[in-house]
């Protein structure tokens, strides 16, 4: 299990999905949350990804993700 | 020259053909300065979409770690290019481009040619194994609190699970999509939407469902198919015949008609039942949608051109190259209904956020007659969700000129000229619903007082009007213009 933590949800163990590389240079990563399924590139601005940093309002508990809808539902 | 940009409209078939046009009539530039993903893309289409009326389409060749790929903003972001698109010049106003929309409603018959697989330009390069959708798509994150990297310009095609081999009811779509890992996506939609339909049909019955999602797309498609039509109605002959012009279609590899000349198709297959976190994703009223668990898609092929153009949107807080896109579309389908009823109607500008707030020109019979019309548009297929505010104005007053609009309501509404409607249906992502999908509705008779009103219409200036003013503004400006030179 990986110790990339989600800046959404502050779950560890997120997955590396891609790598953009120049002249076989990494230039950034995206990693996935398998938790809370939020997807991010390691290049953003902490705004965006910056634990601690990042809106609060956005924020997934995961420790409570049955309060999210299902949509089309039968 | 009216009649060269006509004939060149009706013979584009991609968007590379589209994006030349705009090229050859300075509307769409090549961005090649180095940027970031994040934020770069999306400043920059930000800033662009300042110029609702002549914004280029924008090309970025030289994204941070994306050595060799290309991705388009603002193809459809101003109405320049929508005048480009319908055949018409630069500086065509929006009213004359709504005319233009207009006209063509039920007037016109599809085109449709058949490619070979083995000839259409889509299929030139073919991924069937090792797929990772990072690898062929130039992503951003649209707006900085997105969920995840979304596709805002993808047109889905699928077929009915339950009839797969009827052409009409054939769905094609826009949705967002968001990518859920190298091989995966959710697909956003609600079950009055036709993918919503197919989704639950498929739950129902066990069926599978497979979908081609097209990207860079023939610019028309994206336009007209975005138009709720009837469930049997084909979007791409509705769009063909709205362009005057063929639809090229081929087959995707799971068996799905798509245009031939797309830069990248995805096919892909639903996974019955399973559902994922999607969202929050920044929509079109300019606020974010919530988090919810929505179908997830399994990736099975990927067909694209070579060295294709990933086209994508900004789309936000407006203006955005999502008011442009579908803006007209939305008012068009109005305007005709309405006149089904009542020919009193002379325009419709449904312009903001979707219809969110609209406003309708009519020629004013009795007092209160404009209000019989309000309540009629609200019952329209769009109205009924979307229609929220209403303005109603005289037929001399031009709702896409806000000038005048204006000036109707400083003019002629009484503070008791409003009907507040509570407890109406609403678009769920109405940030000012009651609750999501249900909320109040207002209109504002803004139109003269005619009799039994005891008040009577005031002696109004009438100053000229008509065509020849509309040229002389046309002249001026081209005057002023060239005195820039």
């Amino acid at each position: 299990m990986s110790k990339t933590v989600c800046p959404r949800c502050a779950t560890g163990g997120a997955l590396d999905d891609y790598q953009g590389k120049e002249g076989g240079k990494v230039v950034w990563t995206i990693h996935r949350c398998p938790t809370c399924c939020f997807s991010w590139r390691d290049s953003e601005p902490a705004s965006a990804i910056g634990i601690g940093i990042r809106s609060a309002d956005f924020a997934v508990d995961a420790a409570n993700l049955d309060r999210y809808v299902k949509i089309l539902q039968q | 020259m009216m009649q060269d940009l006509a004939k060149r409209s009706r013979s584009i078939t991609s968007l590379r053909d589209f994006l030349e046009l705009l090229g050859d009539a300075g509307q769409a530039i090549t961005w090649s300065e180095r940027v970031m993903p994040e934020p770069d893309v999306r400043n920059i289409a930000v800033a662009a979409s300042r110029d609702a009326n002549g914004a280029p389409a924008i090309v970025f060749d030289n994204i941070a770690g994306y050595p060799g790929k290309r991705t388009a903003v603002g193809v459809h972001g101003s109405w320049d290019n929508i005048a480009l698109l319908l055949g018409r010049p630069k500086g065509t106003t929006i009213r004359e481009l709504f005319f233009e929309i207009a006209g063509r409603w039920g007037d016109a018959a599809a085109q449709i040619s058949i490619v070979p697989e083995g000839q259409a330009p889509v299929h030139e390069c073919r991924i069937e194994s090792g797929i990772n959708l990072y690898d062929v798509l130039p992503v951003f994150r649209i707006n900085e609190y997105d969920g995840g990297f979304y596709l805002g310009k993808a047109s889905v095609a699928s077929r009915d699970p339950e009839d797969p081999d009827n052409f009409g009811k054939q769905n094609v779509g826009i949705y967002r999509l968001q990518l859920q890992g190298p091989d995966s996506f959710t697909l956003m939609t609600i079950p009055s939407h036709d993918m919503g339909r197919q989704i639950m049909a498929a739950e129902r019955t066990g069926l599978p469902l497979k979908i081609a999602v097209m990207l860079g797309n023939h610019p028309g498609l994206a336009v007209f198919a975005a138009t709720p039509i009837g469930y049997e109605e084909s979007e791409y002959s509705y769009a063909s015949a709205m362009m005057g012009a063929p639809i090229r279609l081929t087959k995707s590899g799971n068996g799905i008609d798509i245009l031939a000349d797309s830069e990248i198709v995805i096919e892909a297959e639903m996974q019955l039942g399973e559902r994922v976190l999607e969202g929050p994703f920044g929509e079109f009223p300019g606020s974010y949608s919530g988090v919810r668990k929505a179908p997830i898609f399994k990736v099975t092929a990927i067909s694209h051109r070579k060295n294709p153009i990933f086209e994508n949107i900004y789309i936000g807080r407006g203006w955005t190259e999502h008011d442009t896109l579908i803006g007209l579309h939305t008012s068009a389908p109005i305007y005709a209904q309405l006149r089904q009823n009542f020919p009193e109607v002379t325009a419709v500008n449904a312009l903001y956020q979707h219809g969110l707030t609209g406003i309708i020109s009519v020629k004013n019979r009795m007092a209160g007659f404009a209000k019989t019309v309000a309540l009629r548009a609200l019952s329209t297929p769009h109205g009924v969700m979307y229609l929220k505010n209403l303005i109603m104005v005289d037929a001399d007053v031009d709702p896409f000129d806000l000038n005048q609009v204006m000036w109707a309501l400083s003019t002629r509404t009484r503070a008791d000229d409003i009907i507040v409607l509570l407890n109406m249906p609403a678009v769920p992502i109405d940030p000012s619903a009651v609750v999501p999908g249900k909320g109040h509705r207002l209109i504002i008779d803004a139109t003269s007082y005619l009799p039994p009103d005891p008040v009577g219409e005031a002696h109004l200036v009438t100053p000229p009007t008509g065509p020849d003013i509309d040229e002389l503004s046309k002249k001026i400006r081209a005057m002023q213009l060239g005195a820039l030179q």
